[in-house]
């Protein structure tokens, strides 16, 4: 029997879940006034609490690695490598797209996972559902929305969006003719995805030691952009 | 005032700016082990600290600098009695790291968890090497990003009486290092080369003379247009001149604050306190007045963990514990405590 704590904060909810051998014994999601560093610590100890796990039984802590908010990245993945280091269990990073797009698993067509990344840009990945989840058909990436929807057109294949950054890039992804919007239910990363995904990860051994979890962070800082242009 | 509880042994994680540090203080003066990660030569080509990079860093280095600090301390967690970081002020980004991982680790252990005023556990790096320290203190805040006068009237009892209207110190003496070509940081490259130069070379202003404020703008300019009128001035006499500036505006300044408390003791702390000129001048002042001086070791007035940990053993006594949903406060300022 492994339990696993779950969390994601790529966008501005906090999601949080706690499973045992992949089935969520209950879940948290927050996406209220509170900033992610105030809300994360306060609900793992409620679910600790309702679900009667202590953090000490478990056998994984897994995490939502981005690409997404960089501030809300770095408190879920700090929160979930010092967890592991301290309980002295594995960590197991899953791409928060992977955890957008897990949820359309049953709908047969493309999927597009869209986050938003401000400045009318978006993250973004491209999904086809497959026997038992959804397989990666692109890279991540991160570029101007009107990029991906021209992408998009081109492919001419029906496709479902989902993510925040669809809602937040409207104007874009209404030119869209034969694609459908997933809407609110699928607009942030499903903590449930991560505890299934990373569930068989855990089965097949596919994690980290603590240390070696990191952000996906997909651009450089500003600063190091600047210096760029400038050489 | 001591804290009844006994000799506690607290963690502390500071990850205010671009140092990654962590470490094991015993009763607020006993330290264990202090370890302090640098990022300078991450920051060093855009001389100066880039928050974006600084954040990106301190996730990384969390972990290693907390289990580094733990293992230098031969201290489990299970040991431990409290976990305690800096939730401000500083880098909001680079904040939360050591915020988070202060809370995940109070979680996981069941201990509670003290958020530390950044201000305030510098003023408390003195009690590391000077256990016996009473207050009331005036305190010379010097860093890369304050400059401020501290009558410290007891313990979490805080009177801010002048601070910079302008740059802080630590500014100043980059921003002149960088026009120098001395590299980053810049308080460093200064205090190497000032011995080989004339400070009295030139006089360049000492500002808002009388008045408990600091101002380093109008010097810094100063020193700009001398260098590009007298290109062939040394620039080891630049470097002297302007550091002897800006160790007369501090040290006149502390003498006047510590004789208005009537304080009889002066401390220094922040990365500025490290500088060997403002050191030597303040022990002069305290010598000339008949006041005791404490200089913490370099190591205590850069950002350390030691200090954090040092002041969450005052705080945990005087107010309790930090509720777990505390966040961090890039602006904080230094009031009254408790």
């Amino acid at each position: 029997m492994t339990l696993m704590l779950a969390i994601d904060t790529a966008t501005p909810r906090v999601a949080v879940a706690i499973g045992e051998d992949g089935r969520v014994l209950g879940s948290v999601y927050l996406s209220a006034r509170r900033r992610h560093a105030e809300a994360l610590v306060p609900a793992i100890a409620y679910l600790c609490e309702q679900t009667g796990v202590e953090l000490r039984q478990l056998g994984a802590v897994a995490v939502g690695v981005g690409p997404g908010l960089f501030t809300g990245l770095r408190v879920g993945v700090t929160t979930a490598k010092i967890m592991g280091q301290a309980l002295e269990v594995p960590v197991v990073g899953v791409s928060s797209l992977d955890l957008v797009a897990h949820p359309l698993r049953f709908g047969g067509q493309m999927i597009a996972a869209v986050l938003d990344a401000r400045r009318h840009e978006v993250f973004h990945a491209r999904y086809r559902p497959v026997s038992g989840g959804v397989q990666l058909v692109t890279e991540y990436r991160v570029g101007p929305a009107v990029e991906l929807v021209a992408e998009l057109e081109a492919g001419g294949e029906d496709v479902v969006l989902a993510g925040d950054g669809v809602a937040s890039n409207r104007a874009a992804f209404g030119a869209l003719e034969r694609a459908v919007d997933a809407g609110r239910e699928f607009e942030a990363p499903s903590a449930t995805a991560l505890v299934e995904i990373a569930d068989g990860r855990v089965g097949r051994e596919e994690f980290s030691a603590p240390w070696d979890v990191a952000p996906l962070y997909l651009r450089a800082s500003d600063a190091e952009l600047a210096w760029g242009n400038r050489r | 005032m001591t804290p009844d509880a006994g000799p506690a042994t607290i963690l502390g994680v500071e990850t205010s700016c671009d140092e990654t540090a962590a470490a094991v203080v015993v009763g607020g003066r006993s330290v264990r082990s202090s370890i302090v990660s640098s990022q300078v030569d991450l920051h060093a080509r855009f001389g100066g600290v880039v928050p974006e990079i600084a954040s990106r860093a301190h996730v990384e280095l969390i972990g290693p600098v907390v289990a580094e600090a733990l293992a230098a301390a031969s201290t489990g967690l299970h040991d431990l009695d409290a976990i305690a970081a800096c939730r401000g002020p500083g880098l909001a980004g680079a904040l939360l790291v050591g915020v988070s991982a202060a809370k995940a680790l109070a979680l996981v252990t069941g201990l509670p968890y003290v958020g530390v005023n950044h201000l305030e556990a510098h003023l408390y790096a003195a009690w590391l090497e000077e256990p016996d320290l009473e207050p009331p203190l005036a305190v010379l805040l010097v860093s890369g990003g304050h400059t401020l006068l501290v009558i410290m009237e007891a313990h979490g009892r805080y009177r801010v009486v002048g601070q910079t209207v302008d740059d802080a110190a630590g500014e100043a003496f980059d921003k002149v290092a960088r026009f120098l070509g001395l590299g980053y940081p810049g308080g460093p490259a200064i205090d190497r080369l000032a011995p080989d130069g004339d400070p009295e070379a030139i006089r360049f202003p000492r500002a808002m003379p009388g008045e408990p404020n600091f101002s380093f703008s109008g010097l810094k300019t100063a020193v700009v247009n001398h260098a590009r009128q007298h290109p062939d001035t040394p620039v080891a006499d630049v470097a002297a001149s302007f550091q002897a500036a800006v160790v007369d505006q501090l040290v006149d300044k502390l003498a006047a604050a510590a004789d208005g408390a009537g304080a009889p003791t002066l401390v220094l702390g922040g990365g500025v306190a490290a500088n060997s000129a403002l050191r030597a001048r303040v022990g002069t002042l305290g010598a000339a007045t008949g006041r005791d001086v404490f200089l913490p070791a370099p190591a205590f007035c850069t950002d350390n963990a030691a200090m954090i940990a040092a002041a969450a053993w005052w705080r945990l006594e005087a107010v309790g514990p930090t509720p777990l949903d505390d966040g961090v406060d890039p602006t904080a300022g230094l009031g009254v405590v408790a």
